[in-house]
C-alpha cells in the first residue's frame, strides 16, 4: 500500500499529477516541469518531502556510534551544525546518503532517503552492539517542508524569522505560531531551506507558506522538478547515481570523507586505499553535443568501447542543453572537454566531458 | 482534435486526407507527457508496417516509442516540431501532427482502431 504525506489533499486539490514514488504517492509535477524548475531558479518553490526519513539518534555513545558508521569526522561537527555524508557498508560502498545534524550534545537528527530507511535503520541496529544509543524513527510523526530559491530567505524574513541560520545549520525558530526546525539546506543548488515540523502542522503550514509566498511568485514544485533541479546543481540521486557498490571515492564525494579521522568506521579500509591508490571508476558529468537525451541505464562509449553507463540523464533548463552523469572505467586520456558517446536507442551519440554541477551553485556563501 | 480521426489505445490518431494518412499523438497523449523536449521522426520514404514503432517523443521525464496506426510509407515529416518540440505544448499551435503517409492498409489493419467518440470512453 502506498503511503501519503499530511498533505496529498493539497496537492490533488492544487491540480498535481500524483505518482508512486519509493512507496509513497507525491506530486510529480503541478503545472509543468520546466516552469516549476525556473520558478525555483528564478524566485522560490515550496516542496512537500516528507516522505523523507527523519532518525533521532541519542544517548551516552552517539557521537562514537555515529562515527563507526559514516567517513565523515562527526566529532567536528558543533551544536546546531549539519554535515553531509554517507552510511557505508564493509566495502566502502554506499547504503544511503545522509545530512546528519548535532541538535544538542548527544542527540543527533539524521535526514534519510524515503527509498533506503529501512535498510538505514537495519544497518543501524546491525552496527550497535556496544553501544549506549538509542535509534528512533521519528518518520510517521516529521513532516519536511522546501522553500527553495533566491526569494526563500527574503520570504522568511518577512515573516519574522530573525538571523537564519548559515548554510548548513539548523536552528530553532517560530513560524505562524508554531514551533519548526530551520535548516539552511536543500536539493536544488540553491539559497533556501528545508523547514522540519510535526505532522498536524503541516496543512496550515503549507497554506500560510503559499500564501505569503505569492508576492515572491512562489510556486509548488513537483518531483519531476527536484530531479531536475538536482541534475543541473550535479546532486546524487540514491538508486541512480549511488549504490552499495560504488564508493563516495567513486562517486566524486572524496570531499565529504574526513582524510584525517582516527577512528574506524565500516569500509575505511577500501576508502583509504582508493585515496592512496585511485580507484577504477569515476563518475563524470557530460553535455550532449546534438538534441538527443541521455536517460538513466544508457551505456557510454569511447572509441567503439563500452566504458560505462549513465546514471542521471536530461534536460537543462537553464543551460538548454541536454545533461548528465555516469560512471566511465577511469581511463587516463579521459578528461574534461574529451568526447565520449551515448548509446541511445542503437545510435551513438557525441557528448562532452564538463565540469560538475552544470550550472552555478548559489547556496555555499550564504549567511 | 477532428472528429473523424481513428485512434489506437496507445494514443496515436490516423486521419485520412486526400488520399494520404496524416498521422500524430492525441491531446490527451500530449497532456499526459508534459513538457515535451524532443521528437524524432523518420525519413521520408522509409517504410514501417502497423504497430511498428515509427517515432520517438521525449518529455522531461523520459522517451516514449510511437507506434503506427497503420502500415505505410512516409511522404512527409513535420520538421517543425522536430526543430521546436515545445510547440508541442503551445495550446494555440495547431500543426501538431508527426508524418504523412500513404498506405495499402486493408480493413483488418483499421479493425482494432477506435472513432474518436470511443476513444474518449476509453480515456476516461
Amino acid at each position: 500500500m502506498t503511503k501519503q504525506t499530511f498533505l496529498h489533499d493539497k496537492h490533488v486539490a492544487l491540480g498535481a499529477r500524483m505518482v508512486d514514488f519509493a512507496g509513497w504517492e507525491m506530486p510529480v509535477q503541478y503545472s509543468s516541469i520546466i516552469e516549476e524548475h525556473k520558478t525555483v531558479r528564478e524566485s522560490v518553490g515550496i516542496f512537500d518531502v516528507s516522505h523523507m526519513g527523519e532518525v533521532i539518534v541519542s544517548g551516552e555513545d552517539a557521537l562514537p556510534f555515529l562515527n563507526k558508521l559514516v567517513p565523515q569526522d562527526i566529532t567536528k561537527l558543533v551544536n546546531l551544525k549539519a554535515v553531509y555524508c554517507q552510511l557505508t557498508n564493509k566495502k566502502g560502498g554506499i547504503i544511503d546518503d545522509l545530512i546528519i545534524y548535532k541538535l544538542e550534545d548527544k542527540k543527533y537528527l539524521i535526514i534519510a532517503n524515503a527509498s533506503r530507511i529501512d535498510d538505514d535503520l537495519n544497518w543501524m541496529v546491525r552496527n550497535k552492539c556496544g553501544f549506549e544509543v538509542s535509534i528512533i524513527n521519528e518518520s510517521h510523526n516529521y513532516s519536511l517542508l522546501a522553500l527553495q530559491g533566491p526569494k526563500a530567505c527574503e520570504l522568511l524574513k518577512s515573516l519574522g524569522v530573525e538571523n537564519l541560520p548559515p548554510f548548513f545549520h539548523i536552528k530553532r525558530a517560530e513560524l505562524f505560531n508554531i514551533n519548526v526546525w530551520i535548516s539552511r539546506t536543500g536539493y536544488t543548488g540553491e539559497d533556501g531551506v528545508e523547514i522540519l515540523i510535526r505532522n498536524e502542522f503541516s496543512e496550515y503550514l503549507w497554506d500560510k507558506l503559499l500564501d505569503a509566498g505569492k508576492q515572491y511568485g512562489i510556486k509548488p514544485i513537483g518531483l519531476g522538478a527536484r530531479d531536475t533541479l538536482r541534475l543541473e546543481a550535479a546532486l546524487h540521486l540514491y538508486g541512480n547515481d549511488l549504490d552499495e557498490e560504488t564508493t563516495p571515492i567513486e562517486a566524486g564525494l572524496s570531499w565529504s570523507v574526513s582524510k584525517d579521522k582516527t577512528e574506524e568506521y565500516n569500509g575505511k579500509s577500501v576508502i583509504e586505499k582508493q585515496l592512496r591508490e585511485g580507484i577504477t571508476k569515476k563518475l563524470i558529468g557530460f553535455k550532449m553535443l546534438d538534441k538527443s537525451i541521455a536517460r538513466h541505464g544508457y551505456d557510454i562509449y569511447f572509441e567503439g568501447t563500452k566504458i560505462g553507463s549513465v546514471t542521471s540523464g536530461g534536460v537543462s533548463p537553464m543551460r538548454g542543453d541536454n545533461i548528465g552523469m555516469g560512471y566511465i572505467k577511469n581511463l587516463d586520456k579521459l578528461a574534461v572537454g574529451s568526447t565520449i558517446q551515448i548509446l541511445i536507442r542503437e545510435k551513438l551519440h557525441d557528448a562532452e566531458i564538463v565540469k560538475r554541477p552544470f550550472v552555478e551553485k548559489k547556496n555555499k556563501n550564504n549567511i | 482534435m477532428n472528429e473523424s480521426m481513428l485512434c489506437t489505445k496507445t494514443h496515436e490518431y490516423v486521419l485520412e486526407q486526400d488520399n494520404k494518412y496524416e498521422i500524430g499523438i492525441t491531446d490527451y497523449a500530449i497532456e499526459q507527457l508534459g513538457d515535451i523536449v524532443f521528437i524524432e521522426l523518420p525519413d521520408v520514404n522509409s517504410k514501417f508496417s502497423k504497430n511498428e514503432a515509427f517515432a520517438t517523443i521525449e518529455s522531461v521525464k523520459a522517451a516514449s516509442e510511437i507506434y503506427m496506426p497503420i502500415s505505410g510509407t512516409v511522404v512527409e515529416v513535420n520538421e517543425e516540431i522536430v526543430n521546436s518540440p515545445e510547440l508541442m505544448n503551445d495550446e494555440n499551435y495547431e500543426n501538431k501532427w508527426f508524418i504523412k503517409i500513404t498506405s495499402d492498409a486493408d480493413q483488418v489493419e483499421f479493425a482494432d482502431l477506435l472513432d474518436y467518440s470511443d476513444y474518449l470512453e476509453e480515456i476516461k
